[in-house]
């Protein structure tokens, strides 16, 4: 019989959420539309429009020794090519954002392919080759993973991120990268170390809140979804923990 | 946390109420150059961090205002604040703890600072990493 992975427990619509974010064969619900022009310039690793600056010569010129793995394993573009590794480091608000570090970790070793991603408890950071990168960075800032005021990219500084928000509804960044202006929509205008960008990057309206604790991934008991209501949720972490704690000695499940 | 604005429209509600003896603006920093990454130490230009006018005062903020703890000199006082704050706060919440969140002897950073004897009215305010003095606020209907 064949194995379909599960991705994880529970009935709840938050569980669901981290389910559709981990499975590539969902399609994850398109919200905005961002030019690869824009992308880059927010990633700030190269100026839009110039070549990719590479760390070796493409694979195709080099001699490459007979290797079975090789073989195997096809390179993605970037390898390919010799790109640069550079990186996309997104940090996440505790309050129903949409998507959150470690989320991201598992749905992106799902959904990609040679990339490196560190997970830290409030950003989420993942290094790959330049030209993969870009459209992975497109795909997460596009689809249902980001939201504009609750999800930012900040490549440094992220501190004071996701705890408390401000009274505009946009997480707290030391840096300003990004700015909600008088027509609703958050407009990047700085790239994600801090450094000015030549012109602003529209990234769309904030979510509703509504649309947010729907598309969420995050227990909240007080603005979202509690933990405490999705039984088949706690009953799963109940017994990981368990059996964790028993570890060693020989635990039987009853 | 506070806009600019809202901060200074809080802050000069606040220091209009007779009996409070001090005040203190916490949150997270907002730093004038950038502190870590390939940028360091370019500046920062930041809306949120602004000179405003609190009871006649010009005051640099430094934090994007999240806390403001006050001393009050009796517990009336802490029903003046909550409806002054009932006032401001009417698109989301906000919340008063009663307790004791200042210091009452003088610091080490106090001591080294002002030494010994030092002024009650100052103690327990100084930023280790700065030189800078608290702001003293001489408004009208202020308890000195």
């Amino acid at each position: 019989m064949a194995y379909t992975p599960q991705y994880g427990p529970g009935t709840s619509v938050v569980a669901e959420n981290r389910r559709n974010q981990m499975n590539p064969d969902y399609k994850l619900e398109k919200v905005r539309d961002i030019t690869d022009e824009d992308i880059v310039m927010v990633l700030g690793h190269r100026a839009p429009g110039s070549a990719y600056p590479t760390a070796h010569p493409p694979l195709a010129e080099q001699q490459e020794p007979d290797c079975p793995m090789r073989k195997l394993v096809k390179p993605t573009d970037g390898a390919k090519a010799g790109d640069r590794v550079r990186y996309v480091q997104f940090a996440d608000s505790m309050f129903n954002a949409p998507s959150q570090p470690y989320q991201r970790t598992y749905a992106e070793m799902y959904r990609f392919r040679a990339i490196d991603p560190g997970t830290l408890s409030g950003r989420q950071i993942v290094e790959c080759r330049e030209r993969d990168l870009e459209v992975y960075a497109k795909l997460l800032v596009e689809t249902e993973m980001f939201d504009p005021a609750l999800v930012s990219l900040r490549g440094a500084t992220v501190h004071g991120h996701s705890l408390r928000l401000s009274e505009n509804g946009m997480q707290f960044d030391a840096l300003q990268r990004c700015v909600l202006s008088d027509d609703g929509v958050v407009k990047y205008v700085k790239d994600q170390i801090g450094v000015p960008l030549d012109r602003e990057v529209a990234v769309g309206k904030p979510m509703d809140d509504e649309w947010l604790k729907a598309h969420s991934t995050i227990f909240h008991s007080l603005v979202g979804t509690a933990f405490r209501d999705d039984n088949e949720y706690v009953e799963y972490v109940q017994r990981i923990h368990s059996l964790r704690t028993k570890y060693g000695f020989m635990p039987k499940e009853e | 946390m506070l806009g600019p604005e809202t901060a200074e429209r809080l802050l000069n509600a606040v220091v209009g109420i007779p009996g409070i003896r001090r005040l203190m603006v916490n949150g997270p920093n907002l730093p004038k150059t950038v502190p870590y990454g390939p940028a360091r130490g370019k500046p920062n230009p930041n809306t949120n961090r602004k000179t405003i006018s609190v009871g006649g005062t010009d005051v640099e903020l430094r934090v994007q205002v999240g806390m403001v703890t006050l001393e009050v000199a009796d517990e009336s006082v802490i029903e003046s604040i909550k409806s002054v704050c009932d006032e401001i706060f009417t698109q989301f919440p906000y919340q008063v703890q009663v307790g004791q969140y200042m210091k009452t002897q003088a610091t080490l950073v106090d001591y080294a600072k002002y030494g010994p004897d030092a002024d009650e009215t100052i103690i327990g305010l100084t930023d280790p990493r700065r030189n800078d003095t608290p702001v003293f606020i001489q408004g009208q209907g202020m308890h000195r």
